[in-house]
């Protein structure tokens, strides 16, 4: 078997548990299933990134008033997460949702940050008081530190420039006084 | 009856350069080596140095906020770049009324337009100076994240754009301000106001009337686009149009002020001589 | 031929106010016009306005033969020392007239070279090179001066020139004045307060008051038009000072006699009909006192002074 189709056969059977975890969720929630294109992604500081979510509705009635939301948390207590970096778009509020029916949700993101991470999106309804949402699996995202920023050398820029600036003043008022 | 003596100077004239070049020289003079515009450049380069220092010095700076510390630094050079420029101009008729050498250059054969373009064009220099200084830290802080150019080329256009803005403004103020200290508070007030809108919460900003506002206002719209193309990484044609107001400004403003400096370039302010 | 400056019914109004009124006036080439006036007569008014830094609001002029239409021309062919001129404290005295040498069409090397020329004329060499900032108040002027010439001008305009000075620094300036006129063959319009700075130095004098001509001349003539009262100062011995003023009281052309406050003097103010001889009023004073056997120590006639002239007609409108 080759190695794409290995990958292919476990992407889908993440799924099937994705699907299996969201069917056995709390009374109220069930008929709403959420899975993910991905189930990690590596990539490097500054890269953008996508995967997409599919919503299908179990249910026997059309589901209206859905609400999708993605989330990003940072796996390393040390690494601050704002998600409004990663993406500023991170709210989609659904079309009502025929019984059957699925739908496809794109998600863009840019890694702003470091470390390991883990992507969720959470579908909730938006009428309902007290009804928890529907979690998708969390796709993990390994970004890699790439050294933006050297420190070194800055002392001497940040001295070196005013410096330079305020001899030549003192040069020129000598001269001219 | 006793003659006029000719006493023109044809050879001198027919190799004499422009007026607003002999103008601008002289403005140049008096500011870098009268050593004003050197301790400024000082004062500047101290405010960049920390703010480097600071944004080079933070391991936990994240990629995006890298980013946003190298649109800070342009936007500061912009932002004092404009104002030194702004406050030279807004000097230059005015300052001279007071200090009593404006009389004298009035008496000189040279076209008031043209002593208005050589204000305008000495008081530009401290701009050049202003993001010739700013460059070697927009290199140290961008080299990292790949943005340098990007940093460089917007910060000169939009910063120009801004800037010629700002100088024609301020000599327009000069010509008409009954006194220096007027001709000064009234132009920083124009920036502040012009400023104001960059403090208004994300949400005021939003919707037609906000995003109108920030268009049309030269100052916010030239910050626009600046930060979309080194903080959101946008391509240089995506939001173009933003720059037509800094464009329109800097266009009408650099040719109203040799006119108006033509018909109200007097010895008191504004009043028609 | 025409004349250096002329002027036809000049009228510079600001508002309801009339600052020059009626101005009429020619000057020829070398000649020095003294420009007199208390505070607010318009002298400075007038010369904004012939110098192109004021438009007119009535009349017309020509300066160098160049008619007021033409102000860039005129400012080519003028030379002008303001009475408030201020100058840039961080420029050098070279740097100074260089530069006004380039503004009148000078280049570069010109400009060096005629500014080098005139800081040896107005003797400023051993400063050129020092900030005007740690010029005098003397030097200055000399540097105005200098700078009224970087277009070698057929016309000179001097406002005040001699203002803030020392008697020193006045005589200097007023050589400089006079060498303008005779050597350079300009003609000069020379504003100011001090009225022995006219009679000593102008041949010509333009009384303005209230915005108006109110004489123009020669100083003689200024001085007879005006017809100021003559006096004298008279001596005799201390007892008969009575008997004196008496005496002269009684001379129909003396018109008051006055203790001097010192012993024995006398001020005797003479009437001023206009056509009044000077030396039939003296004799009748003198014989007057001999007929009444009062020895005559001493008599001081006071001639008619531009001063006398000045006050007569500038108090009088």
């Amino acid at each position: 078997m080759s190695r794409r189709r290995i990958v292919a056969v476990v992407s889908a059977l993440s799924a099937a548990a994705a699907l299996a975890a969201s069917l056995a969720g709390p009374a109220g929630a069930s008929r709403i299933s959420v899975s993910v294109s991905r189930a990690q992604i590596s990539t490097h500081l500054g890269d953008r990134l996508t995967f997409r979510s599919t919503v299908v509705n179990h249910g026997q009635t059309a589901a209206r008033g859905l609400i999708a939301h993605l989330n990003i948390v940072g796996l390393e207590s040390a690494v601050y997460v704002d998600p409004e970096d990663w993406s500023s778009h991170r709210t989609i509020y659904l079309d009502a949702l025929p019984a059957g029916e699925s739908t496809t949700i794109t998600w863009r993101l840019q890694a702003v940050s470091a470390g390991d991470f883990d992507v969720y999106v959470a579908v909730l309804p938006r009428r309902a008081i007290a009804r928890p949402p529907t979690t998708g699996p969390a796709v993990r995202v390994a970004v890699a530190d790439r050294r933006t920023l050297n420190s070194g050398g800055i002392v001497p820029l940040a001295l070196g420039v005013p410096a330079l600036l305020g001899l030549l003043a003192l040069a020129v008022r000598f001269r001219r006084s | 009856m006793t003659t006029v003596a000719e006493t023109a100077n044809p050879a001198a004239e027919r190799n004499a350069a422009p007026g607003w070049t002999v103008v601008v020289e002289q403005e140049l003079r008096d500011l870098w080596l009268g050593g004003r515009g050197l301790l400024l450049s000082v004062a500047f380069s101290l405010l960049l140095s920390v703010i480097a220092y600071l944004v080079a010095t933070n391991s936990a700076l994240n990629f995006l906020e890298h980013r946003e510390s190298v649109n800070l630094v342009l936007q500061v050079a912009i932002a004092v770049g404009g104002l030194l420029t702004l406050l030279a101009a807004a000097d230059a008729v005015s300052g001279e009324r007071e200090r009593g050498t404006l009389e004298s250059v009035l008496l000189s054969p040279v076209a008031r337009s043209q002593i208005a373009v050589g204000k305008v064009l000495a008081a530009l220099s401290l701009w050049v100076a202003a993001f010739a200084i700013t460059v070697p830290y927009a290199w140290f802080l961008g080299r990292g994240v790949g943005i340098v150019s990007d940093a460089l080329v917007t910060g000169v256009v939009v910063g120009t754009l801004l800037a010629v803005f700002l100088a024609s403004l301020g000599l327009i103020v000069s010509l008409f301000a009954g006194s220096n200290r007027v001709s000064l508070s009234l132009s920083l007030f124009v920036l502040l106001a012009l400023f104001a809108p960059t403090q208004l919460p994300s949400s005021a900003q939003q919707g037609w009337a906000g995003e109108l506002l920030l268009r049309v206002n030269p100052l916010t719209a030239g910050e626009h686009y600046v930060g979309k193309i080194l903080v959101s990484g946008h391509a240089w044609t995506q939001d173009l149009s933003w720059l037509a107001s800094p464009l329109a400004a800097a266009v009408v403003l650099a040719a109203a002020a040799p006119i108006l400096g033509a018909r109200f370039m007097l010895l008191r302010g504004g009043v028609a001589g | 031929m025409k004349p250096a400056i002329e002027a036809e019914g000049i009228g510079k109004d600001y508002g309801s106010l009339a600052a020059v009124r009626d101005l009429s006036f020619a000057v020829d080439a070398g000649e020095v016009l003294g420009v007199l006036g208390p505070n607010g007569a318009g002298k400075t008014t007038a010369i904004r306005v012939l110098t192109t830094i004021l438009s007119p609001s009535r009349g017309r002029f020509a300066v160098a033969g160049i008619p007021s239409t033409r102000s860039r021309e005129i400012r080519r062919r003028i030379g002008v020392l303001p009475e408030s001129a201020g100058y840039p404290e961080r420029q050098t005295g070279e740097e100074y007239l260089t530069y006004h040498a380039r503004l009148h069409g000078h280049t570069r090397r010109s400009a060096r070279a005629v500014a080098s020329g005139l800081l040896d004329e107005v003797g400023l060499v051993p400063r050129r090179g020092s900030l005007i900032a740690s010029y005098s108040r003397g030097m200055r002027q000399r540097l105005g001066i200098a700078r009224t010439l970087v277009n070698d001008p057929g016309v000179v305009f001097l406002d005040e020139p001699t203002l803030g000075l020392d008697p020193a620094g006045q005589r200097q300036v007023l050589a400089h004045v006079r060498k303008i006129a005779r050597e350079r063959g300009a003609a000069v319009l020379l504003s100011t307060h001090l009225l022995t700075e006219v009679e000593e130095n102008c041949s010509r004098v333009l009384i303005l008051n209230r915005g108006r001509v109110v004489a123009e001349g020669t100083v003689s003539e200024v001085v007879r038009r005006a017809a100021a009262p003559r006096s004298g100062r008279l001596q005799v011995a201390p007892e008969q000072a009575d008997r004196a003023a008496a005496a002269l009281a009684g001379v129909a052309d003396v018109a008051r006699v006055t203790r001097d406050g010192q012993p024995g003097w006398l001020s005797v103010a003479f009437a001023s009909p206009e056509a009044r001889r000077e030396d039939a009023s003296l004799n009748a004073a003198v014989r007057a006192l001999l007929e009444a056997e009062i020895v005559l120590i001493s008599f001081q006639l006071e001639g008619a002074r531009l001063s006398d002239a000045f006050l007569a007609m500038t108090e009088a409108a």
